[in-house]
């Protein structure tokens, strides 16, 4: 949150860029007289996009509360919570049948009321109707990471997300995240996702171990320092961002956000002392360079955490504090 | 059935298990092989849900604070029914702990001089709870996490289930457990093994713990004859919210957090003058359901439960400053912004005191005062060393958790280390045993539904073991108790498959509740006394004369067996507690 400072001019130059070479090309192949109301035109949507930009970032903590408020006065589900405390819900679940590899999917109608959670439904789901139905969950409130599937087409937390807010006409489709290799039913195998998590080399790394590991004070942090990595440090390793990831959908060798959001979030404690290794590290085409800045990662993250900011925030350290020199065997590696 | 040699083999990863996987490794400059064992993704065991912080005296200059009034105010907490010996290591080795944990990368929140910044808490009479927003418990783990896989000697046994809990007088030689995603058997034979699975909350029916919280290991320790301690004394938060009973943390109260009744009134005045609402924990629940019992309560229409405010609009832009994932959490799970509404709070079931019988050390015991086990621990929630005694005061847990995970990985690491390696005889014989009462039990068509039994046995639990308790009441439900465990014999699983099946594990788990439940009824309707957070209507005061003792229950074949042991007292005798 605090970094946002950051991260607004890459949010208004990402937006703004493009429009004002748009506007050049105008005014050099047409009149600049066209060109001028154009030019007002584009400020305007720049100056838009900017504060859509700092909304998004400053109010970070609560775009849900802001969607669910907005859901209750004018969506469907508004409707039908005025009726009863239970509303028939059909739940369409694609489950992943381990026997044909293939999603099959099953509807199963149970009743639910306004508080009811995607997954206080499937595990009620689970009890009564089918024992054999399986997903991954624990805490129930958002911070174990378990939960992390498809709903309605969105990757999301089930523990998080409120039936009626997202049932359309009675209907709830939930899947398995596709982005990662399917298990059983809505559960999907976290190995490959584990395995990138540690190929960034996610911990500090200190030449003072021997203090690291008999603690005596602690090192010299200050408020501003923290906040550097603190948004990055959320990560709940539900793997939300990798499934919304196109890169990571097509091409799996790609670090993905997660990953690399990591990789900045102990670059920048100023605890580390890994320092450039970390820097060259991301500095392949399946690293920091893969990313295309789609965004779906820190659109989908639940704990926003934003983490293709993260990475172009390590494409911007890469090519001010390495030299070229250091940057080319890092690449010929990968 | 795969056949895994290693040296030490820890169960649970928790803050206790990845702490003490660290510290046997350090310990031994990576020597050991150590299994570590989680039948969730090691990263969400429950300890990531731990919200206001870790308690310990970090700075002592220019402080009131001191050793002494942690330990006492600890002791006090705990209704005298703590180890004091325990804890006086627990408040010493605190603060290098936190320490510990900010080296390994936890983003501690920081005042402006740099320190760790420390918030007050319930009955701690300084502040002195380190916190890293409202998320301790997840940055610690995932501190731990990231540091204890950059180790090669330690090999992570994601989603894999312990059954089993193999000894052989008193030695430790094995555990038996199925591999959850391929549903395979895995027979763990090593050294040395540290139970730190965590507590048992969830064998009431509302509670703020983690649906994984099922007390697996304890329940598998007890099943092997080794003794439990203190079974009764069950935490109830005095916040939690309705209907899910997600936990609201104390921090909110240390922030500043009021709590009111339906006329308004901050009622704590007439129960904890001095303190208010950071009186601790089985003070403030009690409070709560006195106020509900005199009709000053508010009713929730769509669960029918009863509740009081927590209201925070006071603190307006701390909420997002300290408190953010109450803010995050009230509004996606109630649609309630407690910056502008109070918060429906009621107590709920939160921490287990009791857990397996350990020495000082953690090392489990292999009877009421007899010797100790050999090769063998159980720290964090599912061992009693006894630091909390009758009610823990928030914030100590994850002292607990860290400097007994030092305690038992370094000691763990010492045993292997010399440990000569001694017979297993029988072991693979057990675990093929072990191996057919599984399948037995996935093969089972009996007739009762296991959900069923869950549910039963949770409301059960929930009507007569809440924060007061009567002595009929009591003794009726254990007796029903033992009758829902008795039924569970004609258990039917329904997913006969073994990819990760988890109607199996379900069943598993709720075999390991039942034997905690039968065991939580035996203890609590034995003590006639009221004390920390066993309140009895019958008996409102505490009896130190008669019931100054930790209750000790152990398995003999099919019985089960209470008996008592007295409480280390050393420098602070009990006194009549008021707040």
């Amino acid at each position: 949150m605090r970094t946002t400072t950051l991260m607004l001019p890459l949010y208004v130059g990402m937006i703004g860029t493009p429009i004002l070479l748009v506007l050049r090309l105008f005014a050099i192949l047409y009149s600049p007289l066209l060109a001028y109301p154009l030019t007002v035109l584009a400020a305007i949507g720049f100056i838009a996009f900017g504060a859509a930009g700092f909304v998004e970032v400053f109010v970070h903590d609560y775009p849900k509360s802001m969607r669910l408020r907005i859901a209750r006065s004018k969506g469907p589900a508004a409707a039908e919570r005025k009726e009863a405390n239970s509303v028939r819900i059909t739940f369409r679940l694609r489950r992943f049948d381990e026997g044909k590899k293939q999603l099959v999917e099953e509807a199963y109608v149970h009743n639910v009321d306004e508080l009811t959670t995607v997954l206080g439904a499937l595990v009620d789901i689970k009890e009564k109707h089918d024992n054999t139905l399986s997903m991954r969950y624990s805490c129930r409130m958002g911070i174990c990471g378990s939960c992390g599937m498809v709903v309605n087409g969105k990757p999301s937390l089930a523990c998080e997300t409120n039936v009626l807010e997202h049932a359309r006409k009675g209907d709830i489709v939930v899947e398995p995240m596709q982005g990662h290799p399917l298990l059983k039913d809505l559960a999907t195998d976290f190995d490959d996702f584990f395995e990138k998590h540690m190929s960034v080399q996610p911990r500090l790394y200190r030449i003072d171990a021997k203090e690291q590991y008999a603690a005596k004070k602690e090192y010299h942090q200050t408020r501003e320092e923290v906040d550097r990595f603190l948004p990055y440090s959320y990560c709940i390793m539900c793997g939300l961002c990798e499934d919304a990831c196109p890169v990571v959908n097509t091409n799996p060798n790609f670090k993905g956000p997660q990953a690399l959001a990591q990789e900045y979030r102990y670059y920048a404690d100023s605890r580390d002392q890994l320092g450039k290794k970390r820097l060259l590290d991301a500095d392949r085409l399946d690293g920091v360079w893969g990313c295309e800045f789609a965004g779906a990662c820190s659109k989908v993250c639940p704990k926003g955490v934003d983490p293709a900011a993260a990475i172009q925030l390590l494409k911007t350290e890469l090519m001010s504090n390495t030299t070229a020199e250091e940057r080319e065997p890092a690449r010929h590696s990968t | 059935m795969e056949l895994l040699d290693f040296d030490i083999v820890i169960l649970g990863t928790g803050i206790a298990g990845m702490t003490a996987a660290i510290h046997a490794t350090e310990a031994s400059k990576g020597r050991l092989r150590i299994a570590l064992v989680s039948k969730l993704h090691a990263m969400r065991s429950h300890s990531v849900c731990a919200e206001g912080g870790i308690s310990g005296v970090l700075y002592t200059e220019n402080s009131d604070d001191s050793f002494q009034l942690h330990a006492y105010d600890t002791i006090k907490g705990s209704d005298y029914l703590a180890d004091q010996d325990a804890v006086e290591l627990l408040v010493r080795n605190a603060p290098h702990e936190i320490r510990f944990f900010e080296h390994l990368g936890v983003p501690w929140d920081r005042n402006d001089k740099a320190r760790i910044s420390q918030r007050p808490f319930g009955g701690m009479s300084i502040p002195r709870t380190a916190f890293a927003a409202d998320k301790t418990g997840f940055f610690m783990m995932r501190a731990l996490y990231d540091t204890v896989t950059g180790y090669e000697n330690v090999q992570l046994f994601n989603e894999c289930m312990a059954t089993s809990l193999f000894t052989e007088k008193g030695r430790f030689l094995g555990i038996f457990s199925i591999d959850l995603g391929t549903g395979k058997s895995i027979l763990f034979k090593a050294k040395a093994c540290i139970i730190a699975t965590g507590g048992f909350a969830r064998v009431f029916s509302v509670t703020t713990t983690s649906y994984a919280t099922t007390g697996d290991g304890i329940a598998l320790a007890y099943r092997a004859g080794l003794p439990l301690k203190d079974m009764e004394f069950i935490q109830f938060h005095p916040t939690t919210l309705i209907p899910s009973g997600i936990l609201i943390t104390e921090a909110a109260r240390g922030e500043g957090g009021y709590l009111l009744n339906s006329q308004g009134k901050r009622f704590m005045e007439a129960y904890a003058k001095s303190k208010m609402e950071l009186a601790p924990r089985d003070i403030i629940s009690r409070a709560i359901i006195s106020e509900i019992d005199a009709g000053r309560g508010f009713k929730h229409d769509k669960s029918g439960l009863d509740y009081v405010e927590l209201d925070l609009r006071h603190l307006k832009g701390r909420i997002d400053e300290k408190l953010p994932m109450i803010r995050d959490i009230c509004t996606k799970m109630l649609n309630l912004d407690p910056v502008n509404e109070p918060i429906p709070v009621r107590p709920a079931a939160h921490f287990t005191m009791g857990g397996i019988h350990t020495s000082i050390d953690g090392k489990i015991m292999a009877g009421p005062s007899s010797s100790e086990t050999e090769g063998l621990w159980a720290i964090g929630e599912c061992g009693s060393v006894s630091v909390h005694g009758a009610n823990r005061l928030g914030s100590n847990s994850l002292s607990q958790c860290a400097v007994w995970g030092r305690i038992a990985g370094r000691d763990a690491a010492k045993y292997a280390l010399d440990a000569k390696s001694k017979g297993s005889d029988g072991l693979m014989d057990r675990a093929i045993g072990e191996e057919e009462r599984i399948g037995r039990l996935l093969g089972n068509r009996g007739s009762e539904d296991p959900y069923e039994l869950m549910h039963e046995m949770q409301n059960t639990l929930e009507r007569s073991f809440y924060v007061y308790r009567r002595m009929g009441e009591m003794a009726r439900a254990a007796k029903k108790l033992a009758a829902i465990r008795a039924r569970y014999k004609d258990v039917y699983v329904t997913d006969k498959k073994h990819i990760y099946n988890t109607n199996l594990r379900d069943v598993i788990e709720i075999g390991n509740m039942l034997d905690l439940a039968v065991a939580v009824a035996e203890c609590a309707s034995r003590r006639k006394e009221t004390r920390g957070a066993h309140a009895v209507v019958e008996y409102p005061e505490r009896e130190d004369k008669s019931w100054l003792k930790h209750t000790i229950i152990q398995m003999h074949g099919e019985k089960q067996v209470v008996s008592y042991i007295p409480v280390n007292i050393t420098k602070w005798q009990p006194q009549k507690r008021v707040y």
